[in-house]
């Protein structure tokens, strides 16, 4: 039981960490290379496995003259991908420490380094991805400790972060992504994303309702 | 008892209503939508502020979305700042049957955006409740395009 778990879990860890990575950057020819020669990979993106372009460009041209630019599109210019914005009545960004967001990474020690994320504040889809990233991270470890009521803990913070945030305002910005997207790899990322979010949602909701509690209880004996 | 004592009967109880709800409803919460919603000197304030946020709207309409509207309507303007994109939008209505063409546009962008929440409501039921709120805010915004028409173009 525990071992299913546990690979559950290492499969959260990585889908996390590769929709947080893609959404918060560029693609480069690493992370492109990773995508395209894992065939479980590649089958997350089912538009971007049957692009032409992609069969009949060099991976370097391919980033230089299209993914970047769609990056820069939906990411920079055109599409607001701040949780703040969503949230907002005066549909302004918090930039400063009053980001609600903040508090909660501050609570759980997680630091965001926005310089180095290229981002303008810690409400970034990449960045709550990151969080729900490093949350699973987390509890993996707890899982493979045995302590298995801190990573029920954990999910029960996982469960939060995802009704209270990133479900109630990522849908509608992955939405418009998904309808302007240029190019087969965001269109593909952005219904990953919240295909992703929502089914994990449904996994978090049966977990809180049935196993971790019943082990917790059975642990705490 | 005559007309007048009867009209002042009516005034009396009417007052007696407004100061019943204030006292029950001093913090806005039982307000319905269209009650709380505040008054504009244009429909460009109206729309901008009530419909155009996403946490009101359940929505969002991105410039694209805009751009997009317009073209249906045959209207062209680059991208810009969204707010400047809007403000343009709304300057091509000239006569109440443009203002109307534009509310349908919102009307259908709303719509196709709400069988997208239906349909990820129906195939994850435990973000049902949140998809469902989103919903609700998007049909009082409709409801909403068609009352500032009636304040503002009849």
């Amino acid at each position: 039981m525990q071992e299913d778990l546990k690979t559950e879990q290492l499969a959260r860890v990585n889908i996390y960490a590769l929709i947080s990575r893609i959404l918060m950057n560029e693609v480069d020819e690493k992370l492109l290379k990773l995508i395209t020669e894992d065939e479980n990979m590649m089958s997350f993106f089912p538009e971007f496995s049957k692009w032409d372009r992609r069969k009949h460009m060099s991976a370097k041209n391919l980033i230089e003259q299209y993914l970047n630019v769609d990056f820069t599109n939906l990411f920079l210019l055109h599409l607001i991908p701040y949780e703040s914005f969503y949230m907002r009545d005066d549909q302004q960004m918090e930039t400063g420490g009053d980001n609600p967001v903040q508090a909660l990474y501050n609570a759980f020690d997680f630091r965001v380094e926005l310089d180095e994320a290229r981002v303008m504040s810690a409400d970034h889809i990449g960045v709550e991805l990151e969080f729900m990233y490093k949350l699973c991270e987390a509890q993996y470890k707890a899982l493979e400790d045995g302590e298995l009521k801190v990573a029920s803990e954990i999910a029960g913070i996982q469960y939060n972060f995802l009704k209270d945030h990133l479900l109630e305002w990522a849908p509608m910005f992955l939405l418009n992504v998904k309808l302007e997207a240029g190019t087969a790899l965001y269109f593909d990322a952005a219904d990953l994303a919240i295909e992703f979010m929502l089914s994990d949602f449904e996994y978090l909701t049966e977990l809180k309702e049935t196993t971790f509690i019943e082990n917790a209880l059975e642990e705490s004996k | 008892m005559d007309m007048k004592d009867l009209n002042e009967l009516r005034g009396e109880f009417e007052q007696l209503q407004r100061q019943n709800m204030q006292s029950d409803c001093e913090d806005g919460s039982c307000m319905t939508d269209d009650q709380s919603r505040e008054d504009y000197p244009d429909y460009l304030a109206a729309i901008f502020t009530e419909i155009m946020p996403p946490v009101k709207s359940g929505i969002y309409i991105s410039r694209w979305d805009l751009k997009s509207m317009a073209g249906e309507l045959d209207e062209s303007f680059a991208l810009d700042v969204r707010e400047r994109m809007f403000q343009k939008f709304m300057q091509w209505i000239g006569t109440p049957d443009d203002m109307k063409l534009v509310i349908e546009q919102f009307h259908n962008n709303i719509n196709a955006k709400c069988d997208m929440y239906k349909e990820y409501s129906l195939k994850y039921p435990s973000s049902k409740y949140i998809f469902d709120a989103k919903i609700e805010k998007a049909q009082s915004a409709k409801k909403y395009l068609d009352k500032v028409y009636i304040e503002f173009f009849t």
